[in-house]
């Protein structure tokens, strides 16, 4: 019933007001509105991260307008909220070219298991969750 | 027909879910204190909390989107994260206050130590958010949680001066033998026992888990217009046996045993057993709404894929923060801090943490991007921007007045 429900409730879901049918050939975004702190969800729905910063190209020389290179996560969040710069690669990309559709979520057109960002999911599945009896047991 | 019994269900969860151990104590408390005085109070809570909780599961149904993550889209990262060291410390404590309550309510019972019962009552808890399906969480404990109805039936049998308690309601005055800040301070209280901040995102979620479409919008308002005033009711209903018992004979309420006093009085062994009933319906339907509550906003806040419609394996950071918030409960329980005081400070904290909740979801019921042409009406408006203001200056005045007051001493 439930999964039903869900799909028809993505149906239904409001248009989002730019759709995106090609991400990478260059769209008017206001990163600041459309882009950060927008919930990802994989090409299943199932929630990956949330957008704590982007990587934009420098400004080109023709019409001036950075482009998005990639969604960031991880701990550029901390400079976001602190200020100051980050120290090193810690953070995680999400490349703009795996984003399918841009609305009131990001929809990637990946599957959220293959990216890096969903490491510690994965590592605390295989070490802890999973091993408790009844950690894959399906409660619908 | 089939259709009317889910609505009646509906409704009957509603009401039994409504009450925690927030409202039970701070009720009694009140009761006890200051007669009806304070009712106005669990009336305006009622009100608010049925105007937010129902736009926060409209919001939920048209869009597919819990609260925190509107929080987190609407505020930006910073003030979210304000938002969510608050809400969840706010939450942390009422879990603890909840499951220090079932451990009560089942000494009442069985006159074992409460240390003995929470590890047991805790691990109750994090089963039932491991194993169980989402719907039968809600129904069982909404429904044995209905024998909380006899506060109403203690109260009747009790045969209090009515046109007395009525009019103590409708002309609420500050008793002469206390002083002002404290009245204040109780009322914050009370408020914030009614609009805990957890219900709204537990009811939003709970939108998501069960996976509402705009056609369990009727259902949810007819479950919350419907439930939670009766809900409202039963806590007026405590606070009126307390009232009509507690305060001629001048017992302040410090333990479960003193709220218990007035059923016993009025219906014996018989009324207690369905008591400690309700009592631990009550508080373990709330402890299972805090403790899902708490690894909402987390998830929510963080992107974090979460709840209980998915195996555990598929949600695990989900999964793990409710077991640690769970552990972090039972560790300051079995401090044996007193479970009724920390049961105060979390409804007062609620009120502190409040604002930065319902704004954003008021925000975003009005947002066509997310709601389609589904946005809030004016009435619908009108009113939440009254709540808003009531609910920002209950937050602002909750510190000041607890310590004018010393926490209400």
């Amino acid at each position: 019933m439930n999964a039903a429900r869900r799909r028809e409730r993505a149906r239904r879901r409001p248009a989002a007001p730019y759709p995106l049918d090609e991400p990478s050939t260059g769209r008017l975004l206001d990163a600041r509105l459309h882009l950060l702190d927008r919930q990802v969800l994989d090409v299943d729905g199932t929630p990956v991260t949330v957008v704590d910063d982007v990587e934009l190209t420098d400004p080109g020389p023709d019409d001036g307008a950075p482009r998005v290179v990639a969604l960031l996560s991880g701990s550029v969040l901390n400079t976001r909220l602190l200020g100051g710069h980050q120290p090193g690669a810690r953070w995680y990309r999400i490349p703009w070219s795996a984003v399918r559709r841009v609305g009131v979520t990001l929809e990637l057109e990946v599957r959220g298991e293959e990216l890096d960002v969903t490491w510690t999911e994965r590592w605390l599945r295989d070490h802890l969750i999973a091993r408790i009896p009844g950690g894959r047991h399906d409660p619908r | 027909m089939k259709r009317l019994l889910g609505v009646a269900l509906g409704i009957l969860t509603a009401i039994g879910g409504f009450l925690d151990i927030g409202d039970i104590v701070t009720n009694a408390v009140v009761g006890a204190r200051f007669g009806m005085s304070l009712a106005w109070v669990v009336v305006l809570g009622v009100v608010g909390i049925v105007l937010f909780a129902h736009m926060s599961g409209r919001v939920a149904a048209v869009s597919g989107r819990a609260t925190f993550e509107i929080i987190r889209e609407r505020l930006g990262a910073r003030v979210a994260l304000a938002n969510l060291v608050a809400s969840f410390l706010v939450t942390l404590l009422t879990l603890t206050a909840e499951v220090g309550g079932i451990a009560l309510a089942l000494q009442l019972a069985t006159a074992v130590e409460p240390r003995l019962w929470i590890p047991v009552a805790a691990f109750a808890v994090w089963l039932v958010v491991w194993r169980a399906g989402f719907k039968v969480m809600e129904n069982v404990t909404g429904l044995l949680g209905l024998a909380l109805v006899v506060f109403a039936v203690a109260l009747v049998q009790l045969g209090p001066d009515w046109s007395a308690l009525l009019q103590d309601a409708v002309a609420p005055a500050i008793p002469a033998q206390e002083h002002a800040s404290t009245y204040w301070y109780y009322a914050v209280a009370l408020f914030g026992a009614a609009m805990t901040p957890y219900e709204v995102f537990f009811f939003s979620s709970g939108g998501v888990e069960e996976g509402w479409t705009e056609k369990d919008v009727a259902q949810s308002r007819a479950d919350v217009l419907v439930g939670f005033p009766l809900g409202g009711v039963l806590s007026i209903a405590i606070a009126a046996c307390a009232a009509v018992v507690l305060l001629p004979a001048g017992i302040e309420v410090t333990s479960l045993s003193h709220v218990a006093l007035p059923v016993v009085t009025a219906g014996g062994v018989l009324m207690l057993a369905f008591l400690i009933v309700g009592v631990v319906a009550a508080t373990f339907g709330a402890a299972l709404e805090t403790a899902l509550s708490s690894g909402y906003m987390v998830a929510q806040y963080l992107g974090w894929s979460w709840g209980k419609f998915r195996r555990p394996a598929q949600a695990a950071r989900f999964h793990l923060t409710m077991i640690v918030a769970l552990l972090v409960g039972v560790g300051v329980l079995m401090t044996g801090v007193d479970a009724i005081k920390v049961t105060e400070y979390s409804v007062v904290f609620s009120a502190v943490a409040l604002p930065l909740t319902y704004l954003p979801i008021l925000v975003v019921a009005n947002d066509p991007q997310y709601m389609g042409d589904e946005v809030n009406g004016r009435v619908v408006n009108a009113l939440g921007q009254v709540v808003l203001v009531v609910v920002l200056a209950a937050s602002l005045a909750a510190i000041p007045l607890m310590l004018w007051s010393g926490a209400g001493a």
